[in-house]
């Protein structure tokens, strides 16, 4: 059982995809938007003149889609996610990792079914409620057999719950078993901000929309007046 | 201030870089040669932990500072078995071991031809990028780097990292507007950064001070300035040279009290009257006199400023009360 844990872990490690290598045009593109938004949030560290410098540039920049990657493709409907290569890599890892996870399990519980079926494999040394019935003696048909007895896949299914410790200490902090769980939230977090099927020319777009709003004011306004509030205080 | 390993070794003095460094046979020793990531094996070696390349990778940069290359070749040998010898973040420090054993300049040319031949293969190796642009900043192609840290900021906008490099080499050519723009790119990203704040003060006022005085430049440049320093105050009680700067600042201004400015512009910073100018270098002047007597003193929590820079700061007093006098 451990070993089978070891082993889907080494080929989970295998199969996972390493970080996707970024062309200099997406990263632009997402840098670019990230810039309008950084650009948006911190506005009142600049002067006015500087910010309205600056807010000329980036929205002419997002308006001329200076920031796209494919500049003709603006204002095309959005791709079918399915013919863009590089969606279709990000989704077969997933797949992979998901295959990787499901074929040894369907083995392994096909084989543990006709392995370990039918039989009582211990007693417990305590009593127990009849409630306990449905969790010790899965598999086993016994009506009116005492719960202490134990069935031997409930046996099973009770050890491989209580395993993830010894994998972690087997395989150190990111075992696979945690791995997966862990992973597909951290994709989400550090991919980029368009998501699959979304025009990047409309969030440029909106972006410029939201910059040109902004009604201007800098920290730097009256700072010698809070400064010299808070000494005399 | 005790240095430390985990801390990023840009900062240190060089006595504490030769400290750092001189620790390096016993940190080597006490830590195994490499860690092995195998099951089962992993049980018996040392523990993986982020924090063990953090020290590596400090006490590399502060061996190579130090001169001492092979103890910096034996950090970059254990964290290339780590991570790969094609890891973007190894290959820079690769690099940088490589450049630091050059012993003449056809070396270095050499290496910046590796430099340029993995950036045709990859252009976005971001730390590849950033060695071959420090490395021609160093051998003098000035122009160079700063075309090449042009392309890198265009397609990556949010390295503040890179901005404020681009700053530092434009304000070496004077080119003060440039600098100050890019410093304010910088400050975008880290609104809250006070020594930027108090950085761009500092360009700010070179550039007031070198320009022609009394126009209306060099007086916007003036009351930004001043706006700067007080801000980084505002973000860092007791900040030593958000202080100094603002002393310089009110001490210039009050000394060559600027015409009024004949087009009234309300979009710029306007001087504050000079009542308030007084006040404020009244502040600074005794905050400074403040952080120089407790620091001299050794109080606790006051011993973290740099000696130069307290030096400067009494020096500046000093200048002030014989103006006084």
């Amino acid at each position: 059982m451990i070993l089978t844990g070891v082993l889907r872990h080494y080929a989970s490690v295998l199969m996972a995809a390493g970080p996707k290598k970024v062309d200099a045009k997406t990263m632009k593109e997402q840098r670019g938007l990230f810039r309008g938004v950084n650009l948006r949030n911190n506005y009142h560290v600049l002067s006015g003149p500087s910010f309205r410098a600056r807010r000329d540039n980036i929205t002419t920049a997002y308006e001329t889609g200076a920031y796209l990657k494919e500049p003709t493709g603006s204002g095309q409907p959005a791709p079918n996610p399915m013919t863009d290569p590089n969606a279709m890599e990000g989704m077969m890892g997933a797949m992979k990792n998901n295959m990787a996870m499901i074929i040894p399990n369907t083995l392994i519980m096909s084989w543990i079914n006709a392995f370990f079926s039918g039989y009582v494999i211990m007693k417990l040394p305590f009593p127990l409620t009849i409630k306990f019935k449905s969790m010790l003696q899965a598999g086993v048909m016994t009506k009116d057999m005492d719960p202490r007895w134990m069935s031997s896949i409930s046996w099973y299914f009770l050890c491989m719950f209580g395993l993830q410790s010894v994998f972690n200490f087997l395989l150190g902090r990111d075992a696979a078993s945690q791995m997966t769980q862990q992973m597909s939230g951290m994709n989400q977090q550090n991919a980029n901000p368009f998501g699959p099927g979304q025009d990047p020319n409309k969030q440029f777009t909106a972006e410029a929309e939201n910059l040109a709003v902004i009604e201007h004011y800098s920290v730097l306004d009256d700072v010698e007046d809070r400064l010299l509030a808070g000494i005399n205080n | 201030m005790s240095a430390s390993l985990f801390q990023p070794p840009g900062e240190l003095s060089p006595a504490e870089a030769l400290h750092l460094s001189q620790q390096a046979p016993s940190v080597l020793k006490s830590n195994p040669a490499s860690i092995r990531s195998a099951p089962l094996l992993a049980l018996f070696s040392a523990k993986d932990t982020p924090d063990l390349w953090t020290k590596y990778e400090n006490l590399l940069l502060s061996c190579l500072r130090t001169g001492d290359e092979p103890s910096a070749r034996q950090c970059l040998e254990r964290i290339a078995n780590r991570f790969g010898a094609d890891n973007e973040r190894v290959m820079a420090l690769i690099g940088l071991v490589k450049e630091a054993e050059c012993q003449n300049d056809r070396a270095l040319d050499e290496v910046l031809k590796e430099y340029n031949k993995i950036l045709t293969n990859n252009n976005t190796n971001i730390p590849i990028a950033k060695r071959r642009i420090a490395l021609l900043r160093s051998i003098g192609r000035t122009s160079d780097a700063v075309s090449s840290l042009n392309t890198l900021l265009d397609f990556s906008p949010t390295d503040s990292e890179a901005w404020s490099e681009l700053s530092d080499i434009y304000l070496g050519q004077g080119m003060y507007a440039q600098a100050i723009f890019a410093l304010e790119e910088v400050l975008v990203l880290a609104p809250n950064a006070w020594n930027m704040h108090a950085r761009l003060g500092e360009v700010l006022y070179m550039a007031a001070t070198t320009t022609q005085a009394a126009e209306s430049p060099a007086q916007k440049y003036l009351a930004e300035a001043l706006k700067r320093f007080c801000r980084s105050i505002e973000l860092c009680d007791d900040y030593l040279r958000g202080y100094y700067g603002l002393k310089l600042v009110t001490s210039h201004i009050l000394k060559t009290p600027p015409k009024p400015s004949k087009q009234s512009d309300e979009d710029r910073f306007s001087l504050p009257d000079d009542a308030k100018l007084k006040a404020l270098d009244e502040m600074a002047t005794t905050k400074l006199a403040e952080i120089i007597r407790r620091n001299s003193a050794g109080e606790g929590g006051w011993k973290g400023y740099s000696k130069s820079e307290i030096e400067a700061a009494r020096k500046l007093l000093d200048q002030d009360n014989n103006r006084v006098r």
